[in-house]
């Protein structure tokens, strides 16, 4: 290998190679999926999601949810991602098309939360949780996201957003509310938003054995 | 042995050497320099997150200490902070002696190291406030990754100058990696920024692109950038070629192309056409074969002169650094196996690969080059062999405790995870007191660091010139043949 041009072709071809087969064919390939209709309700698959939802994938990203919590089922019989009830379905790519950048995770740390939306659907739960997550489960090693939340004297009317059931060492002092700020909501109707279980063609769920 | 050109390091006289060091001094102490900051900041953060783990209360409810944030300061401040300079630093001056011509252009790479820094406070900065981008690896908001790149593109401005001007002769095997690593990065961060960061593409074209970097990133930057140290400096220290001119090709060029296409092997079973994922765990079982490549090439370089790794630290580090580098492709490659995938993956297994990978690969060998580097270019001893030898033992118990709680205890987890009859709060009581032991590594780390640092200002600062004798960790046996390095 005397010559730094050889030297050049050779990286050039074999980084190149990938470069093709990872980056050039996605974008050419995937990246102009279009979402399905939905036959029954006259929808869209994947559902569109509200911009009060969008703005709470900025939320997500801003904190690092993603540092902890997976967004992906992995298919049968693989994994038992399916048997655990992460989801119905393997993930697809077509089920990304709604986000902006894709939540994959790398760690369960926390659970998985691609059909959080379909396990929880009380937003004054999620509030509570994201709150003091040691009130809903006291073995959680989730940080409390209390900073997205406003602690304030009640001036008048108690705000009809306060969070409710707060108990113990997590209640406000007589006279305070928390109330939460419009990150927080954001976020909450991003996590609702999370839920897979509609028909996708190409993944259908694993019939029973 | 082979006695071809390319195996031998280089046939400079000491004149011409030292004439070389001189002139690339300041951009490169600029570069390690700031580096270093920087690592012991990603480290302190490191440190903190570490504890979050263990005790959730620590510094709780604070936006910019929150877990989410400081895990990805730590990541991004030590890939971009200080790994990255690291092998610039080191880069530029192997480039110069490699090329056998002093150091032209200053100012260039003065400005670059400057922005480069800068690009890298925006980008912290921008994570403590919550402008991540949530990308793995490419946590930095947009407006710092535009800076990085625009300092990026200067230094490889110079490094094409750089080779295109350097006097003729064969290509060493290191030059191979230089070139590699100096391609690599800009291509790679460009091509991931810009797809995925400034006009991102759709989301479904996405999960491919991230892995690719995310893999490219250590395979095609980290690893070419350390390797051309390794290849330099052990043969440097004992004084003998590098023993197989086949095996650094079959190294090199098994490292390029099974490490650029390895990187999907991380998303089985993910959102992504199956076909790319069967080729990243195919291209991640086959990094066994530069992994076999570079084990025998340098023990076979230093069989029966392994002795100087007993009192020379740059060597000592170094060696530790390559065999951290073998056990972390080994892993990786087991890894890639689906079947052992799908019980590792999401476990806290992934986090000791990269701790063994990042710092005990890739930091070890950047604090072995800098001890070589760094009296060369100042002139001046390192100022404790004491603290040298601190260092080493710090860093290397912290990287075994902590690499070895991960990587038990994450199968642990990763059986928990993945057994239908073990319930999700199981899994994280298993983990438990491995994440303990690994937050007291996160110390030993933090301290190791602590030591490399006060020992570069030490150096900086201190009016000792060298004379005859280099700072040494053990006594030199006194029959020993091994030259003292130049």
């Amino acid at each position: 290998m005397n010559k730094l041009t050889l030297l050049f072709t050779g990286i050039l071809l074999t980084f190149g190679s990938a470069w093709v087969g990872l980056v050039a064919y996605p974008v050419a390939n995937l990246a102009n999926m279009e979402p399905l209709p939905n036959e029954e309700t006259g929808g869209l698959i994947p559902p569109t999601l509200s911009g009060l939802a969008v703005a709470g994938q900025k939320v997500y990203a801003a904190n690092g949810c993603v540092e902890c919590h997976s967004q992906q089922v992995r298919p049968d019989p693989l994994t038992t991602d399916i048997a655990k009830q992460l989801g119905k379905r393997q993930t697809v790519p077509r089920d990304e098309i709604r986000e902006h950048t894709p939540f994959l995770g790398e760690y369960r740390i926390g659970q998985d939360l691609s059909n959080y939306g379909a396990r929880e659907t009380d937003v004054a739960a999620v509030h509570r949780h994201l709150y003091s997550p040691q009130l809903v489960s006291p073995w959680s090693n989730m940080p409390s996201y209390s900073y997205l939340y406003q602690y304030r004297k009640i001036v008048g009317q108690p705000s009809s957003h306060a969070l409710q059931g707060l108990t113990g060492s997590f209640a406000p002092k007589a006279g305070y509310e928390v109330v939460p700020t419009q990150q927080a909501e954001a976020l909450v109707a991003y996590l609702l938003s999370l839920n897979q279980n509609y028909p996708l063609p190409e993944s259908p769920e694993p019939t029973a054995k | 042995m082979s006695n071809d050109q390319s195996s031998q390091p280089d046939t400079l006289s000491s004149a011409e050497r030292s004439a070389i060091d001189s002139s690339v001094a300041f951009p490169v102490i600029l570069f390690f320099g700031t580096s270093i900051l920087w690592l012991l900041l990603g480290s302190i953060f490191e440190l903190t997150s570490s504890i979050k783990l263990v005790w959730p209360f620590f510094l709780d409810g604070l936006s910019f200490f929150t877990y989410g944030r400081t895990s990805i300061v730590s990541v991004n401040a030590l890939a971009y902070g200080w790994a990255t300079p690291a092998a610039i630093g080191i880069g530029l001056w192997l480039t110069t002696r490699l090329c056998r011509v002093p150091l032209a252009h200053h100012k260039l790479l003065i400005a670059s190291g400057i922005i480069w820094n800068l690009g890298v406070f925006v980008g912290v900065s921008g994570l403590l406030i919550g402008d991540s981008t949530s990308i793995p690896l490419l946590n930095f908001p947009a407006y710092s990754t535009h800076i990085l790149l625009l300092s990026f593109a200067l230094i490889a401005i110079w490094a094409v100058m750089t080779f295109l001007q350097r006097q003729s002769g064969t290509l060493f095997v290191s030059q191979w990696f230089l070139v590699a690593g100096f391609f690599s990065f800009p291509w790679l961060f460009a091509t991931a920024s810009q797809l995925l960061v400034w006009n991102p593409v759709q989301a479904s074209a996405q999960p491919s692109i991230a892995a690719w970097y995310a893999g490219g990133f250590f395979n095609l930057w980290l690893v070419p950038m350390g390797l051309a140290a390794a290849f330099y400096l052990i043969p440097k220290s004992i004084g003998r070629p590098v023993n197989s001119h086949h095996l650094s090709l079959l190294a090199f060029w098994s490292i390029l192309l099974f490490g650029a296409w390895s990187g999907t092997s991380r998303l089985i079973g993910g959102p992504l056409p199956a076909w790319m994922v069967s080729v990243g765990v195919a291209a991640g079982v086959m990094m066994i074969i530069p992994t076999l490549a570079v084990a025998l090439n340098l023990h076979f370089t230093l069989e029966g002169h392994y002795a100087p790794v007993a009192w020379s630290p740059s060597l000592r580090f170094i060696v530790t650094g390559v065999s951290f580098l073998l056990t972390t492709w080994i892993l990786s490659a087991i890894n890639s196996i689906p079947s052992v995938n799908s019980v590792t993956n999401f476990s806290d297994f992934t986090r000791g690969l990269n701790l063994l990978g990042y710092y005990g690969f890739f930091s070890m060998i950047a604090f072995g080059s800098i001890y070589y580097i760094l009296p060369r270019l100042t002139g001046k001893e390192w100022p404790s062999s004491c603290l040298i030898s601190w260092h080493f033992w710090l860093a290397l118990s912290g990287i075994l405790l902590g690499a070895s709680a991960l990587i038990l205890g994450g199968l642990i987890q990763g059986f928990a995870l993945q057994d239908v009859g073990i319930t999700f709060r199981s899994s994280m009581d298993f983990i438990a007191p491995f994440r303990f032991c690994a937050a007291l590594a996160a110390i030993l780390i933090v301290a190791a660091n602590l030591g490399f640092a006060l020992l570069f200002a030490g150096l900086l600062w201190s009016t000792r010139r060298s004379g005859a004798t280099p700072t040494l960790i053990a006594v030199r046996e006194e029959n020993s043949q091994e030259p003292v390095a130049v």
